[in-house]
């Protein structure tokens, strides 16, 4: 059976961390990008063809990605591919997902062996098995399968895809866009459709200017009854990212070493970019605690629940607590930052304070001095 | 691999057994045993083979050398797997002639591969060991050896006088020529020892192996035979004086020594360096590391995909290990994948890769200043049963 992958990266409204990078290269977790998890989900599936829709501020995922050798994808056939606005068959900026796939409409029908298609975003991070997703896609015999979270609606978050199910887990309602009430799913923007159907149902859509995959495809085709849904609930964790307020609490929710555990080791391992730093070092008077600790740090202050990403020096009399710092910061000596992230480069000069609160963290600007 | 003429390449011998390391190599060839928190000791070696422009490495195996392949690979994390670029290992085979069987010694290791040199027609070939801790641009010392005219170029650190004896010791002119080559000499007349890291003229080394593998009654051996018929032969040869950080890393004692070398804040061995000296190793997909609330770091160095609940101290904790709650960390080296249990108290020790200490144990001791440390050492996947003692100096 042949299955190929196309991720989505995902222009994403996570402010100032996000007006330079596709949300697929947003740092995670002390030494990922958000894109890691879909990558290594999809390589861990044994999928080899796959295609990463972008559609602007893609330079530093390509510098990221490479060939895709870390994730075992630097292949002679299949392999990677990177589907920019240049590569697709219009240079406009596509609509909704079902535009951006009738533009790589080559990549789709190219290589008849695949007989089905993950669809897989990267706001949204799971390690999670696909295999055993498509497995029950196929044994379902449904269109659609639908991967889904419980826990994640709660009546205040606006939902792409949200799904009311049955006893049987048999889809009663759809709504797309929805604040929808804590009874149902979350969608986690992960399809699986047999490749033959879902390539007739794009150019249907498209000819009849219908662009949106959540609204036309599954809401649309489900209430004509031109569509069956199979439900996949995900038993794991999965993190929404979509906001800054999601992302800091996400981020440090990997503290808890059950959520470290089910990340990054729950079905197979993450992979990411080779950096070839050196091991963290750990001063004389460094008082670091409940933290989460990437590669080639040096620690001489006082770092309290935050995670640290590779590369970042933290000077002497520094007093950190509850902040995400990423690659090659430095804090200089007796700073103080409370409720904070730092985004790459960035230059905290000694006795400097920044202090945000837990649900409006102050967030610095790549390279910025502070 | 695309077969063009290179300037030079480098012979990395890689098969001895370091049986000084004991249990350590017990399993596995020296320059596979791990170093530094992510390293292995072959990485100083090949990265420094990249970082000097050198992009085809033979390596040498003979002693158990399982891991040491599987580690080298294709030679990827090294950028050594590329159309013009190679990290070959090369193992003892059988030939036509009778000239096979094990490498003999280190002269004989590259005779029987000068086939393999052949291919790439260099004009010279580095030869390298695979048992020293070091950041060196062979380029630096490829362009003395060419700028000299020598046929032989060895590279010699300083040592004080009365260690000169245990070294390979080169007697120089004023201009750093060779005039003499005295293998542990009682009386040492100079303190240049040798690094064991030497640049040839291919042509002549050629030469030399031949002639060196006629001869029933050598060693094949670089330092013993192919050194000394060179200078007696007449041929020019230089020293390349080194004044870096270099460690033979042979011992259990000098093994410990390196590792905590890397410690304080203005560590001895500066292994952090510039992007041009970096240290490249193989990567092991695995996540951050963390440190729990109650955890207490100091002056050490802790690798990826650790965890640490208890106290370490002035110790290299190498990557995926677990240090438990309450557990003391001291003045140890910790190889990869290691699981230290609530309680237990580890002091100047090395712990082989994934071996274990039960809870409650103690591994090793303390020692007054300047009283001779025993280092106490468990092999890879020995397992310190739960409120066991292993002693200062004992090995599992």
């Amino acid at each position: 059976m042949n299955v190929m992958g196309i991720i989505f990266t995902n222009d994403a409204s996570l402010g100032q961390l996000t007006n330079e990078r596709t949300m697929a290269s947003l740092p995670f977790g002390g030494r990922y990008r958000q894109v890691d998890f879909a990558l290594s989900n999809l390589a861990a599936a044994g999928i080899r063809h796959i295609g990463i829709i972008s559609r602007h501020n893609y330079q530093s995922l390509m510098n990221h990605i490479g060939a895709g050798e870390e994730w075992g994808l630097e292949l002679e056939e299949g392999g990677l591919e990177y589907l920019t606005p240049f590569s697709m068959s219009t240079t406009d900026i596509y609509r909704g997902k079902l535009d951006a796939l009738h533009s790589v409409m080559g990549f789709l029908e190219y290589g008849d062996e695949d007989e089905y298609v993950v669809m897989i975003d990267s706001a949204i991070i799971s390690n999670i098995d696909l295999k055993h997703v498509i497995k029950c896609h196929i044994e379902s015999g449904k269109d659609i399968t639908v991967v889904t979270k419980t826990g994640i609606a709660n009546g205040k978050k606006q939902l792409d895809l949200a799904v009311k199910v049955d006893d049987k887990g048999e889809a009663t309602d759809i709504g797309v866009d929805y604040v929808a009430p804590a009874d149902y799913l979350a969608s986690m923007d992960i399809f699986v459709l047999s490749k033959k159907w879902l390539v007739k149902q794009i150019k249907e859509h498209i000819a009849r200017n219908l662009f949106h995959m959540d609204r036309d495809l599954v809401l649309g085709l489900w209430q004509k009854n031109a569509a069956t849904i199979n439900v996949y609930q995900f038993p794991g964790i999965a993190m929404y990212n979509e906001s800054i307020e999601e992302y800091y609490h996400n981020s440090l929710a990997l503290i808890d070493k059950k959520v470290r555990h089910d990340m990054f080791g729950y079905n197979h391992p993450v992979f990411t970019r080779v950096r070839d730093r050196v091991p963290s070092f750990y001063g004389e008077n460094c008082e670091i605690e409940n933290c989460v600790v990437a590669d080639g740090c040096i620690l001489e202050g006082e770092v309290e629940n935050s995670i640290l990403f590779r590369n970042v020096t933290i000077c002497e009399g520094a007093e950190v607590e509850d902040c995400i710092i990423m690659n090659d910061t430095i804090v200089g000596e007796g700073a103080k930052l409370k409720y904070v992230i730092l985004d790459k480069d960035i230059t905290v000069r000694p006795n400097a304070t920044l202090c945000g609160t837990p649900n409006n963290p102050i967030v610095v600007k790549r390279g910025d001095t502070v | 691999m695309f077969f063009q003429k290179k300037r030079c390449i480098a012979m990395l011998l890689a098969g001895g057994q370091g049986s000084r390391l004991k249990v350590l190599t017990e399993n596995t060839a020296k320059p596979a045993v791990p170093f530094g928190g992510k390293y292995r000791i072959i990485d100083f070696p090949l990265s420094n083979c990249v970082n000097s422009g050198i992009d085809t490495v033979g390596i040498l195996t003979q002693y158990q050398p399982l891991e040491l392949n599987e580690y080298i690979g294709n030679g990827q994390p090294w950028g050594l797997n590329k159309t013009h670029s190679c990290a070959q290992v090369l193992p003892p085979y059988e030939r036509h002639d009778k000239k096979s069987g094990w490498y003999k010694g280190t002269a004989n290791a590259i005779y029987q591969n000068i086939d393999f040199i052949d291919r790439f027609d260099p004009e010279y070939v580095v030869v390298l060991s695979g048992d020293h801790i070091y950041k060196m641009d062979y380029a630096d010392m490829v362009a003395y050896h060419e700028k000299h005219n020598a046929s032989c170029t060895i590279a010699v650190r300083t040592v004080p006088l009365e260690e000169a004896s245990r070294f390979g010791i080169l007697n120089t002119n004023p201009d750093n020529s060779i005039y003499e080559f005295e293998e542990k000499p009682k009386v040492p007349k100079s303190t240049n020892a040798s690094m064991g890291i030497y640049v040839f003229n291919w042509s002549i080394l050629r030469e030399a192996l031949i002639n060196d593998e006629e001869d029933p009654d050598s060693s094949n051996d670089f330092g013993k035979n192919i050194i000394p018929t060179l200078l007696n032969a007449g041929h020019k040869m230089m020293a390349y004086i080194f004044d870096g950080y270099w460690k033979d890393v042979g011992t259990i004692d000098s093994l410990w020594e390196a590792n905590m070398e890397l410690l304080g804040k203005d560590p001895e061995f500066d292994i952090r360096g510039d992007e041009r000296s970096k240290i490249y190793a193989r990567n092991s997909a695995l996540p951050s590391s963390y440190i729990d609330e109650e955890a207490r770091t100091v002056n050490c160095f802790i690798a990826e995909g650790s965890e640490v609940y208890g106290t370490v101290r002035h110790s290299v904790i190498s990557v995926g290990c677990t240090i438990g709650a309450d557990a003391l960390v001291e003045d140890s080296v910790v190889m990869p994948g290691v699981v230290i249990e609530p309680g237990a108290i580890v002091r100047h020790a090395i712990l082989g890769e994934n071996s274990r200490v039960g809870k409650n144990a103690v591994v090793g001791g303390a020692f007054k200043a300047g009283e001779k440390k025993k280092i106490s050492v468990t092999s890879k996947g020995a397992v310190v049963e739960a409120n066991t003692v292993l002693l200062p100096g004992d090995m599992l």
